[in-house]
């Protein structure tokens, strides 16, 4: 995953034809991945698991190996759990689900939770400026050529450039005059800085 | 890849690719053409069945550009149909472009100087744009024609020489590149760094007018660049050698 936030869930039951038939259901759901057991205590084959999880399990069983899987699990991220009922007719509350609801339903509660779980956004800085880049702009803005400020600077023309060339390519924008747009879009400068009779 | 030729039926033409409306109304059509192909099409309107072809096609697929074959064609047919986009440019594209913006920024009247940015911005990029096309037009294109009348008849010769002492076409090249860039930039403002306050709607209609300007753009200038130019150049090689 290339946000290093991975999102899993881990189904717990005894029976494998209703842990294949939600892992079925559930390959609709924003998991990236599924995995299967019989018993909470079998998270000990996985301790390398990392991201955000959702444990889907009965009542009973995540009683008694909730915390069991904290333990296993405690280097990854957010763990939540969400009790399956597996009678018909059975009372559960909403934040529950029951192998009897409709597949869509199930799918809809999962990623519920999975769109809950805090992302952490990567930083994007591939298109981010970096402090000398904003430092240039700034000046290019105000109309001074390269010389100038490499001048003001103190490096080369040759980097103020190359400066330049970082900025297009983050940005998008080519010309001095969409510099000067982007740049009091993005309130790096205020408006009342530059001449826009000079925006050309 | 699939190319259009001279039996298609222009209705079809244009189901695939309605970009290409502008395109076919620059060559002489207009619509209401019924099931007819691009051959009954263009015999009844006496266009050149071929340059019909290669310009659609090369309209359609970027990445189709006969250069050979596209070279054959008469410089002032070239001429000609360089001369009917500026048209369409000026009396619809641009006009087209100045409404659609000015609805775009009128619906969000609080944002006046980040509108006033955007406006003067496009402002600056269109008096650009008609300031080349108007060169093109006065000085260039003028002198390609001199230049073709003079290879066909020798009389004119030196009426031509003495015009142009020095011909050459390179004096009158421009870069296009300027402008693609500034069109370019106005796009990724509106798509990339505009408040998301506007109204969408308008924001959208506006930006497909932008796509449309600039495919046409890039068409204009590969055939001026890749067609008229080479062209052109052939030709003062040609009376360079009549000297």
């Amino acid at each position: 995953m290339n946000n290093g936030q991975t999102k899993s869930i881990v189904l717990i039951c005894k029976s494998d034809v209703i842990l294949t038939g939600l892992t079925e259901v559930l390959k609709g759901s924003l998991a990236d991945e599924i995995i299967q057991l019989h018993r909470g205590d079998e998270i000990i084959d996985y301790p390398e698991m990392t991201g955000n999880i959702l444990v889907i399990a009965t009542t009973e069983e995540i009683e008694k190996s909730g915390g069991f899987i904290r333990q296993i699990l405690s280097d990854t991220g957010t763990i939540q759990f969400l009790n399956i009922y597996l009678e018909a007719n059975s009372p559960h509350p909403n934040s529950s689900v029951n192998i009897f609801d409709s597949p869509a339903l199930i799918c809809y509660k999962v990623n519920e939770i999975l769109n809950s779980f805090a992302v952490i956004q990567p930083r994007d800085t591939d298109t981010e400026l970096t402090k000398r880049e904003i430092e240039v702009l700034k000046l290019l803005t105000k109309g001074y050529s390269n010389k100038e400020i490499a001048d003001q600077l103190f490096v080369s023309t040759h980097t103020v450039i190359s400066h330049r060339k970082n900025i297009s390519e983050k940005t998008g924008i080519k010309s001095a005059s969409g510099m000067t747009m982007y740049a009091i879009l993005k309130k790096i400068i205020d408006v009342s800085e530059i001449d826009t009779a000079d925006l050309i | 890849m699939e190319l259009f030729n001279e039996n298609s039926k222009l209705a079809s033409v244009i189901h695939k690719d309605h970009s290409l409306l502008p395109v076919i109304n620059r060559l002489g059509i207009k619509l209401g053409f019924g099931d007819q192909t691009i051959r009954n099409i263009c015999e009844e309107k006496d266009i050149d069945i071929n340059f019909f072809v290669e310009i659609i096609n090369v309209f359609h697929y970027e990445a189709y550009f006969p250069e050979k074959r596209l070279l054959d064609f008469s410089v002032s047919m070239v001429i000609e149909y360089l001369i009917k986009t500026h048209q369409y440019y000026v009396n619809y594209l641009i006009p087209e472009n100045d409404r659609l913006i000015e609805l775009f920024l009128l619906a969000n009247p609080e944002e006046s100087n980040e509108n006033e940015l955007v406006r003067k911005f496009y402002a600056n990029f269109k008096e650009e744009f008609v300031i080349h096309i108007s060169y093109e037009e006065r000085e260039m294109f003028p002198y390609v024609l001199e230049l073709n009348e003079a290879i066909k008849n020798p009389s004119f010769r030196e009426q031509f020489r003495q015009k142009h002492p020095g011909f050459s076409i390179s004096g009158f090249e421009k870069e296009h590149s300027n402008m693609d860039d500034k069109l370019d930039d106005l796009k990724n403002i509106i798509i990339k760094y505009l408040p998301p306050n506007y109204d969408q709607n308008r924001g959208n209609a506006f930006l497909n007018n932008l796509f449309m300007f600039e495919k046409d753009m890039k068409n204009h200038s590969r055939i001026e660049d890749h067609i008229l130019i080479p062209k052109v150049k052939q030709l003062e090689k040609v009376l360079l050698n009549h000297e």
